[in-house]
């Protein structure tokens, strides 16, 4: 699958890249959840639609048209979302529950919709193409970019913008704790990546990048896309090691690793094997300490290497141990929970 | 060239029947399953009539062989998809298998309850096992894996759309030899929250609906699961299946006017219906059937109408809206439809737009109000609109 990204827009714990400050700095903290540093909305959402939006929507308008900038119209839209626009969900539900289904307004349910984010993209940018939101848990993002794949097949010239967000809140903090998924106790930069105990830091984001099937000065390709879902970590990496292979990938090829460590001592055994085993000849970069653990986590670490590789900016606080030299070749990581995606990106 | 999605088998669950020939007999005979709530425990059920497929969660899971603590969704998922495949298991081997399943509810039937606990218990001792498939993903993946599938399993959420797009996902996939073997559509149950969040719209009927009538009311929801399996040529001939249809036409739109409301002149479901006809290479005077999304909101009637007249003109084809019968099942209802419009092309009949009784001002045709047969269905347009301005139409063509 030949797909290129020409622009990516991106807002999470580490900010946003609508200015200079985007990986400017370390990141700082010691906390149980990584919310999302939101920008000052008004160059992006008019004042009245912003006062309806929800994190989720207005942080997912936001990242669009950063992604877009003032220049750029996309034909369609397709976002992955694990979770959806969980704060109205739960405003809509609470109120159902407590006032016994009585005394409701449409507001929340309205907006609860999982299409929502898409649906008010196409608004805000007049976008009447096509438009398909996916909610497939820790694979939604790359779902939404499987469809990118397809629509552009049918549609060759055109742009598409592929995003996913998920946001968090204070009951799906406290239940995903309870499931073991993110951690109960506040974690730094320094220990948030690696750990023995359960749970990764939770965190939240939206990121979106605009496609196309053509390549463009400074676009990144992604080369392969390998899905899969497995209890058994051992079998995970296998599965990377399959698909290094089905991508001809020698050791010597990839100029880094990025990988979805978020300190879960679940998958930990899994992410050492890859740093000390199969990426031992190359460089290994980590995004989990600056946009926390969530099921569209991979589309922050997609726009975080769309910014990293066109503005040829590598931070060291995002690298293990060894800094990559030119830089060519890239392969992904990641999981959530069960759900695991490998990558293959190469800088064009 | 592109290689063709064929459809060889449908399953489904609707309140009118447990499974498709069940479904048909229902709509040749113009029984309705639009009924005062048995299963669904809600404030509105002496206010509000639904669509309820006629058996509790415990019946659901004997016949669907599964847990009876699975989400609602999630059982008539199970029960439709399996009837989908059915024919040609042991027949696979080697062939590469997604499951694309659309819904809009996930879980939510059983967070309901777990929300309750939380809230009451100050957020203790609510059972946890409640809220683990409270995801729409989570139900997709209880299904597939009682499946057995895993070559491909996504998730399509797009309100009332979704299924329509899981269908069209799947005939690409398949067209592009991504995969040889789908089963696609969807699966939405009844719950509190979504009629709740209909009724604070104000858009639901609190009489049997009648689609595209002048005095037409609201909608009825429904509930139940629709899949159609599709086959590249390769896998039909190695399972020996004969095809029904080829999924010829499909267009995903946005009408970017309103998040619920369609735009008057029904711009984005035009746009579908022109796309998807383009992509099947046909005129608007080839369709001799459309199944209508047709829900019985004054406002999707209405535009839709106005988009169907500009398309065909004074030619319009054969249409009926099966809404009247089955409830809006909402992510089910283009999937449920789609197995429609392919029995249409199979048996030649066209179904009866139910309770229809005055003719609409706004448009200058009217549906078919009762049951034709013997018809010569060539190709079947489907129309499914939702909320979020997404608008898809389907072209099923016999092959």
């Amino acid at each position: 699958m030949d797909l290129y990204i020409y622009r990516a827009g991106l807002v999470s714990a580490a900010g946003d890249n609508s200015g200079e400050q985007f990986l400017a700095n370390a990141p700082s903290y010691h906390t149980d959840r990584l919310l999302c540093d939101e920008l000052d909305y008004t160059a992006y959402i008019p004042p009245m639609q912003l006062r309806r939006m929800s994190k989720a929507v207005r942080m997912s308008v936001a990242a669009a048209k950063i992604c877009m900038r003032q220049d750029e119209k996309a034909a369609a839209i397709s976002v992955g979302t694990g979770m959806g626009c969980l704060y109205d969900t739960e405003q809509f539900l609470s109120k159902m529950v407590t006032q016994n289904e009585q005394m409701l307004t449409p507001t929340s349910f309205i907006q609860s919709t999982h299409n929502t984010v898409g649906g008010q993209i196409a608004m805000l940018t007049g976008c009447h193409g096509h438009n398909l939101t996916f909610v497939q848990r820790g694979h939604s993002f790359e779902n939404a970019v499987i469809n990118a794949g397809l629509y552009l097949d049918e549609h060759p010239g055109e742009k598409i913008l592929t995003g996913g967000f998920d946001e968090l809140t204070n009951t799906s903090l406290a239940i995903l704790k309870t499931a073991g998924v993110y951690s109960i106790e506040p974690r730094g930069p320094e220990n948030v990546l690696h750990h023995t105990r359960p749970g990764g830091i939770a965190g939240e984001g939206a990121s979106f990048l605009l496609m196309g099937k053509e390549p463009m000065p400074g676009s990144l390709a992604i080369r392969g896309l390998s899905l899969f879902v497995t209890k058994d970590t051992a079998d995970a990496l296998q599965q990377v090691t399959s698909f290094l292979q089905a991508q001809a990938l020698e050791p010597g090829d990839i100029s880094f690793a990025m990988l979805g460590t978020n300190g879960d001592g679940k998958y930990e055994p899994f992410y050492k094997a890859l740093r000390q085993d199969v990426f031992k000849d190359c460089s290994t970069a980590v995004f989990k300490h600056l946009s926390g653990e969530y099921p569209t986590a991979g589309s922050f670490a997609l726009a975080l290497l769309y910014c990293m590789t066109s503005q040829n900016l590598f931070p060291a606080f995002l690298f293990n141990d060894t800094m990559p030299g030119k830089v060519k070749h890239i392969v992904l990581v990641n999981n959530y929970v069960n759900h695991y995606t490998c990558w293959h990106l190469e800088v064009v | 060239m592109d290689q063709q999605a064929y459809v060889v088998n449908t399953g489904l669950i609707t309140a009118i029947g447990n499974n498709t020939g069940e479904c048909l007999d229902a709509l040749v005979a113009g029984r309705s399953g639009v009924a005062k709530a048995k299963y669904l425990q809600t404030h509105w059920r002496d206010e509000v009539p639904v669509a309820e497929v006629k058996l509790s969660n415990e019946e659901l899971s004997a016949i669907a062989g599964v847990d009876a603590g699975w989400p609602r969704t999630a059982l008539l998922s199970a029960i439709a998809a399996a009837e989908a495949i059915q024919p040609f298991r042991g027949k696979l081997q080697g062939l590469r298998i997604g499951f694309f399943s659309a819904n809009t509810v996930g879980g939510m039937d059983l967070t309901e309850d777990f929300y309750a606990g939380f809230v009451a218990n100050n957020k203790s001792s609510a059972p946890l096992a409640n809220v683990t498939n409270h995801e729409c993903g989570a139900v997709t993946e209880l299904v597939s894996d009682h499946l057995g599938i895993h070559d491909f399993v996504t998730t399509i959420s797009t309100a009332c759309s979704s299924s329509a797009n899981s269908i069209m996902m799947a005939a690409q996939m398949i067209s592009k030899g991504m995969l040889d073997v789908a089963i696609a559509g969807g699966a939405d149950s009844l719950s509190k929250f979504t009629l709740n969040g209909f009724h604070t719209l104000m858009i639901l009927d609190k009489e049997p609906c009648q689609p595209f009538d002048q005095n037409r009311r609201g909608l009825n929801l429904g509930e139940g699961a629709g899949y159609l399996l599709l086959m590249s040529e390769k896998a039909m001939k190695q399972c020996t299946a004969a095809p029904i249809s080829v999924v010829s036409g499909y267009a995903n739109t946005n009408d970017a006017y309103h998040q619920t409301a369609s735009s008057p002149e029904g711009l984005g479901n035009k746009m579908a219906m022109q796309q998807a006809l383009q992509k099947a290479g046909l005129q608007p005077s080839d369709i001799n059937y459309i199944n209508l999304h047709g829900t019985g909101t004054a406002n999707n009637d209405s535009s839709e109408g106005l988009a169907i007249t500009a398309i065909f003109g004074d030619k319009v084809p054969m249409a009926s809206s099966t809404k009247a019968f089955t409830g809006h099942t909402l992510g089910a209802s283009g999937a449920v439809e789609a197995v429609f419009s392919n029995l249409s092309i199979r048996d030649g009949l066209v179904f009866p737009n139910i309770r229809w009784q005055t003719q609409m001002e706004d448009i200058p045709w009217k549906p078919v109000t009762e049951l034709q047969t013997a018809c010569d269905i060539r190709h079947v347009l489907s129309n499914s609109f939702g909320f979020g301005g997404n608008c898809s139409s389907l072209i099923f063509s016999k092959s």
